[in-house]
């Protein structure tokens, strides 16, 4: 397992929200990051048994009204990753969820909308890296 | 438009299976003993991987479901395959045990294909339980009597334990590929091949070395008395289409076979 820093780094992204998942994917992805999504909670799991990231962004509610799904994979990455940052976002914030969140060991609790330079920054601090100019084309083969 | 992950997993075209051959190894040579048909999610999915696959499925809930989509998929296939080859395919225990209906499912599909029950081999995962025991035992039970053979996938980890062993008596014992890599360097996994070897012996089982990679482990393997192998060294697990042209149990495997990736 490498530890944050020694290559692009990976991230898990979760969210119910498809254009939401698939703006900030492509988001990471121009700062070279490596992005897995994942739409459903067990989605989630099923990945986080199988591979390490080294940021996961997930979503409180991934099943409608009331869900808190997204403290369930906090819990789910704290048991086996200790290293892995977690950014929990929502646009259900309260300060009661925020402080169930940072008890469970999640690493920045944001409230939707949020600009997605800022998650990204955000993201990159909490791995202790420079944020990287993103990548506006693909690099040319070299021939 | 499909509304969950599951929906698109079921739909028509969104699995695939794959078949990696069992060898059984001789005197005479190498031998295709059987084709365990492997299921494959939805291309370009993270459900690609069979592992998060059915670790989504198990989490869901859903084996039942999903191992009649799976075991058709497999068996409709598997009717290209030469009369007389013999066919694995892999069931939750927790279907067996839930699903009072799949044995019924499975032989009607396999009947519809024209596979005999006598060249069926049900290969038991199970990864959590606890599941209704009666109706596990008696969906077993039901499988040997159309003639149907039971094997123990993943022996030696998980849930493959002990207990299970002796609840399933099962007819093949597939040793998790974990024990068979490097087993001839390493003696303490040679001394698990040998006790399970044992163990099948008294259960009137054979052992099936799972991920044989090197051709060192494989002639470890062949010493300690376990003759069906299944690995990367042997074959890939490859679609059907390119198998079905070395598809005649008892055709010795092809040399390009060996040493593939």
């Amino acid at each position: 397992m490498s530890r944050p820093g020694t290559t692009a780094p990976r991230v898990l992204i979760v969210d119910d929200e498809e254009p939401v998942l698939l703006m900030a994917a492509e988001y990471f992805q121009l700062y070279g990051c490596a992005v897995d999504c994942a739409r459903e909670l067990e989605e989630a799991q099923a990945l986080l048994s199988y591979k390490r990231y080294e940021l996961v962004i997930a979503d409180l509610r991934l099943t409608g009204f009331g869900g808190v799904e997204g403290l369930t994979i906090i819990d789910d990455i704290r048991e086996r990753c200790p290293w892995t940052r977690i950014i929990l976002w929502t646009a259900y914030g309260t300060p009661e969820v925020e402080q169930e969140a940072r008890r469970r060991g999640v690493d920045a609790f944001l409230l939707k909308p949020q600009p997605l330079p800022r998650v990204v920054q955000i993201g990159f601090g909490l791995l202790g890296l420079q944020t990287p100019a993103p990548q506006v084309g693909r690099p040319e083969r070299a021939s | 438009v499909s509304e969950t992950l599951l929906d698109a997993i079921l739909e028509p075209g969104g699995l695939s299976v794959v078949f990696q051959p069992i060898f059984e190894i001789s005197p005479e040579g190498r031998r295709v003993y059987a084709y365990e048909g492997l299921v494959r999610g939805p291309r370009g999915t993270n459900m690609e991987s069979a592992n998060i696959l059915f670790d989504y499925v198990r989490r869901k809930r859903e084996e039942p479901r999903v191992d009649r989509a799976c075991a058709e998929l497999a068996l409709r296939e598997a009717a290209r395959l030469p009369a007389e080859a013999r066919v694995n395919v892999n069931v939750h225990a927790s279907t067996l045990g839930r699903d009072p209906e799949f044995l019924v499912f499975l032989g009607d599909t396999a009947d519809v294909n024209g596979i005999a029950p006598e060249r069926l081999t049900v290969e038991i995962v199970e990864h959590a339980p606890p599941w209704d025991g009666p109706t596990f035992l008696g969906a077993l039970s039901a499988l040997r009597s159309i003639g149907a053979s039971v094997a123990l996938d993943d022996v030696g980890l998980g849930q493959s334990n002990f207990r299970m062993i002796l609840e399933c008596r099962p007819d093949y014992f597939k040793v998790d590929p974990f024990f068979a890599a490097g087993v001839h360097a390493d003696y303490h996994r040679q001394a698990v091949f040998e006790s399970v070897a044992q163990l099948a012996r008294r259960f009137g089982g054979r052992v099936v070395a799972e991920g044989v990679e090197s051709e060192a482990d494989l002639a470890a393997l062949v010493r300690l008395e376990v003759d069906l192998v299944q690995g990367h060294l042997l074959s890939p697990a490859r679609p059907l289409a390119a198998l079905v042209e070395d598809a005649v149990p008892g055709r010795p495997a092809p040399a390009a076979a060996a040493g593939a990736a």
